[in-house]
This record gives C-alpha cells, sequence and structure tokens, in this order.
C-alpha cells in the first residue's frame, strides 16, 4: 500500500450526516436563499447561525466572508467618517456604572412580550432597514411584521440555540457576581456557547478578548438586564486592558453618544463601537467603521474590494419595552 | 418557501438532468433551485470537514460554505460542470480558520493514540482500537506540514479530487499543486519509514 492510501484509511470511518441532521441544514440554506422572504426575515432566519457564530470568534472570519457577499458592496461611495468623534475617558465607564445601579427593575411574566424596533443602515449603499418584533418573556413565540401583517410564530425548542429567549437570558444574568471582578473571571471562562467542547472553551481566544465580546452582547439584553449587573459590566469593562471611549459617536438613528470600542492591538481594519447614551447610559446601538479599505480573495477569483475606508455599519434600538400582547408598542 | 424548493425538484426531477453549472444558473431566478445543489454535495462536504475538523464544527462550515456560495451564485463560471472544486476551496478557507485545532488533533493522535476527532462520531472504546501504530505516524506527518501542503494532500486523499480540481479549487497553478504534493507525500512516506518510496517519482513532481 502506498502512502495516499494509507492516508485514505486515516478516519475512513467518518459518516456523512443523517437525514435529520442534512434536512435541517438544508432548511437553514433555504430559509435563507428563498427569494419570498422579505430581507429582515432573511436575517431574522440566520440570526441563530450568526449569533452563534459571533460568539463562538472562531467562525467570525468565515461569517464576515460571508456577509460580504451579500450586497452591491464593493459598490460604496466613500462616506466621510463621523466628524466629532474625539477621546474620552474611562471614568465615564464609572459615571455609567454609577448612573444604572441604582434603578429599579421588574420582572415581566412569562407570557408577556418584549417589544423591540431596531433600524440598521448597511455599509456601502447605505441601505436603511427598521424592523419590529415581538418576543415573548419565555421564548416559546415570536411576533414580526411581515408585507403590512403581524405573523406569531412558533419558535420550536433548540436546546443547542445559543439565541436564548429572554427568560433564560434574565436568569443567566441574575446568576452572574455583580463585583466587577468576580464578573470579569468568570466571563473570561465562560462557556456560554454549546457547540465548543468543554475542554477547551476558548479555542485558543484571549482571556480578555472572550471578556470583552461577552460583556458586550450581555449588555445587549437590555430588556431584561439586571441594573446592578449593568453597573458590575461598565465597571468590569473598564479593567480590561485595551477598552477605549471615544464620545459623540453617531448610531443608525444619528444620535450622539459615547463609544465603547476594545482595540488592544493597535487599530485594525475596523473598529466597532457600542454606542451609549450619554444621559442615561442605556446601550443605544451599535457602530462599526472601516479604517482601511478591505479586500476579499476567494478561490478562483482575484481579490476584490469589498468595503472601503470610511464604510460604517451602524444600529440603533427605536423603542423596546415589555408589552402584554403581540403588535402592542409600549 | 421549503415548500416552493421541493416544487422546483418536484417538478418531473426537472434539475435532476442538469448539470452543477445549469442549476446554478437557474437558481439565479429561481433561488429555491440550489437546494439541490446542497443535496448532491453536502453529504460528501460534511463527511469531509467531519474527517478535517470533527463532529462539532461540520454543520456550521458547511451552512456557511453554501451560503457563501450561494451569495457567490452569479459569480460562478458556467463553463465547470462540477461545482465540488468550488464548494470545497470557500469550505477550505473556513476550515483553515480552525487550523489550530486541526493540528492538535493530529498531535493527540500521534503522541496517545486517541483521536478526539473520531471519538466525536464514534463511540470511544472504538476510536482508541482503531489508532494504530500507522495512523498515529500518518497523524504526526499531517501534523508537521505546512497548511498549503496539507490542503492540497487532504483535498487528494479525503475529497478525492484530481490535481486539476485542486488546482481550481485553490486557484493555484497546477504545477504548484503537483509540487506541493510531493513535498507532502515525501513527508509523510518519511513518517511511515519509506513505505513504496516508488508511488511518486520526482519527475512528476518537477513538472510544476
Amino acid at each position: 500500500m502506498d502512502d495516499l492510501n494509507l492516508l485514505q484509511g486515516l478516519r475512513a470511518d467518518a459518516p456523512e450526516p443523517d437525514a435529520a441532521r442534512l434536512t435541517a441544514l438544508r432548511d437553514r440554506l433555504t430559509s435563507a436563499t428563498t427569494a419570498t422572504v422579505s430581507p429582515p426575515e432573511r436575517r431574522r432566519l440566520w440570526r441563530p447561525l450568526a449569533r452563534r457564530a459571533l460568539l463562538a470568534g472562531t467562525l467570525a472570519a468565515g461569517l464576515a466572508v460571508a456577509l460580504t457577499f451579500a450586497g452591491p458592496a464593493h459598490e460604496s461611495r466613500p462616506t466621510p467618517p463621523a466628524p466629532s468623534m474625539r477621546p474620552g475617558s474611562l471614568l465615564l465607564l464609572e459615571q455609567a456604572a454609577t448612573a444604572v445601579e441604582d434603578k429599579t427593575s421588574s420582572t415581566p411574566r412569562p407570557d408577556q412580550w418584549v417589544y423591540t424596533k431596531s433600524k440598521v443602515v448597511q455599509p456601502g449603499d447605505g441601505r436603511v432597514t427598521t424592523q419590529e418584533s415581538w418576543f415573548r418573556y419565555d421564548g416559546k413565540q415570536r411576533a414580526d411584521f411581515l408585507d403590512g401583517e403581524l405573523k406569531v410564530s412558533d419558535v420550536p425548542p433548540d436546546p443547542d440555540d445559543d439565541d436564548l429567549s429572554p427568560q433564560k437570558y434574565h436568569d443567566r444574568l441574575t446568576a452572574l457576581p455583580t463585583e466587577p471582578d468576580k464578573l470579569l473571571a468568570k466571563v473570561s471562562r465562560d462557556r456560554h456557547w454549546s457547540d465548543l467542547p468543554k475542554e477547551d472553551p476558548g479555542a485558543g481566544e484571549p482571556a480578555d478578548d472572550r471578556a470583552y465580546r461577552v460583556l458586550s452582547v450581555y449588555l445587549e439584553q437590555q430588556a431584561v438586564m439586571p441594573p446592578k449587573l449593568e453597573a458590575a459590566i461598565f465597571r468590569a469593562m473598564a479593567r480590561i486592558p485595551g477598552v477605549k471611549i471615544v464620545v459623540d459617536v453617531p448610531d443608525a438613528e444619528d444620535r450622539l453618544g459615547i463609544g465603547v470600542y476594545y482595540e488592544p492591538k493597535g487599530q485594525q481594519v475596523t473598529t466597532e463601537y457600542l454606542v451609549l447614551d450619554p444621559a442615561t447610559y442605556h446601550l443605544l446601538g451599535r457602530r462599526t467603521i472601516w479604517n482601511r479599505d478591505e479586500w476579499i480573495t476567494l478561490p478562483g477569483k482575484a481579490p476584490e474590494p469589498a468595503f472601503e475606508a470610511g464604510s460604517f455599519w451602524a444600529s440603533a434600538e427605536l423603542r423596546s419595552g415589555i408589552v402584554d400582547k403581540p403588535g402592542q408598542i409600549p | 418557501m421549503v415548500v416552493e424548493t421541493e416544487s422546483a425538484e418536484g417538478a418531473g426531477g426537472a434539475l435532476s438532468g442538469m448539470d452543477d453549472a445549469e442549476v446554478i444558473r437557474r437558481s439565479r431566478s429561481d433561488p429555491g433551485a440550489f437546494a439541490a445543489l446542497f443535496d448532491r454535495h453536502a453529504p460528501a462536504l460534511h463527511r469531509y470537514v467531519t474527517r478535517r475538523l470533527g463532529d462539532s464544527l461540520a454543520d456550521d462550515i458547511v451552512a456557511e460554505t453554501f451560503l457563501a456560495a450561494f451569495r457567490r451564485r452569479e459569480h460562478y463560471d458556467p463553463g465547470r460542470a462540477d461545482a465540488r472544486p468550488w464548494l470545497y476551496g470557500m469550505a477550505a478557507n473556513l476550515i483553515g480558520h480552525h487550523r489550530r485545532r486541526e493540528v492538535r488533533s493530529y498531535l493527540a493522535l500521534a503522541r496517545t493514540g486517541i483521536d478526539e476527532v473520531a471519538e466525536g462520531y464514534t463511540d470511544r472504546v472504538e476510536a482508541r482500537v482503531s489508532a494504530s501504530a500507522v495512523h498515529r505516524e500518518l497523524a504526526e506527518a499531517l501534523a508537521a506540514l505546512s497548511a498549503d501542503d496539507r490542503e492540497v494532500l487532504l483535498l487528494i486523499a479525503w475529497a478525492q479530487l484530481s490535481y486539476e480540481e485542486v488546482a481550481t479549487a485553490l486557484d493555484i497553478p497546477l504545477g504548484t499543486v503537483r509540487s506541493r504534493l510531493h513535498r507532502a507525500r515525501k513527508r509523510t512516506r518519511a513518517a511511515l519509514g519509506g513505505v513504496d518510496p516508488t508511488a511518486i517519482t520526482d519527475e512528476e513532481a518537477d513538472r510544476g
């Protein structure tokens, strides 16, 4: 036997996926590719995967490439960078913590709904999407407007889905330590994700990168955020080397806020800001700015420009709250 | 939406007689048709990714590969009847992000005889028994290869692509495929202690 034959025997027992697994994968694809689905809906269907990839970090680069294919981004026009952004002090995070820690919060009933209205501006073509959605607190159903009509759909239980229900997020957040150093130690080793093996929760990701990433995901769960934890998140972020602040960062609605970002190794191709309301420190949205042109290279193709320097992606949470029925607005 | 997809195929198997290029062209006006490409290639691609990285990453990598392919479908070269090189090339990019994990599994297999990748898809006892001395030596060699050489070797040995298909998949000249394969096989044979060194000649490699 020659070496290639021997090599063909290595892991030769690796199986093809069974029918159920293939069907689930195929559904992921058809959900994303079928033209009858409106763009916001399509994005929502892919969100669990996108979210998981984002969380897992390991797939994030691959996802970025995939997203790059999404639109006519290569036709992007230079976008002037947000004009007035300037460095701010990390002390703003301590101010944020002080401002939020004594807020009151209430726990919704399982059959109540978390309403969010959000807006996203895409890089390049500047396409704007505004989306309203209702997610039942216990995660069993969600509701969206499709073609002007409110559609309530069941969310089948998915134990592997990292995109938790509001209630599950609330339980998770409530269980976290509210002492900043303890919180930081916890999220540096957090195994939030079901698809990473126990023995290697980080896939080599540095502890600080992970801590910042996990805290910023948690910060997005404003609807269920315990105030003491929110304060601890701000204080913990301020302790991570590489976390920086700029002020007057616009969200997708052009509301200026405090931009928190993490840049431990100098400026990268993009900088991703969390944008906080300068008065209430509520998370307004996010903004990602391309500092340099980004090119992608695919097998069989010449490198292509994907995003030009100055492009930006931005989101804004326009309204959110707890209501009794889908379709209601708080 | 899944229903529409099925009707596209169900219509007298309209897609079944088409080659991949025709299916991809059809999917430009009928996105549901793209599912036929998935049905043709996903099982083998999934197995290949499982073999490289283990069971737990295969779903996401296969899904990302086909999503990327779908979004690139306008750019598909209609002269290529078989989409496998295109798909495996995109998968190679995604697999490449897990290089350290891949190498670590070969090293662990070489040193301990325990294959964590195989343990993911089979029962543990079986995986341990199957790690023969030859497999441990092969794993040692795979871990030591450069990422580029390993990619070529495994696309040929495990994905069964031809030299030309590997060149297309990785967008490298045919000669580079040959020289990388030559280098990879030389190291593999050395690790095996010179099993049948006649399987490849230097002349073959020098053509690149």
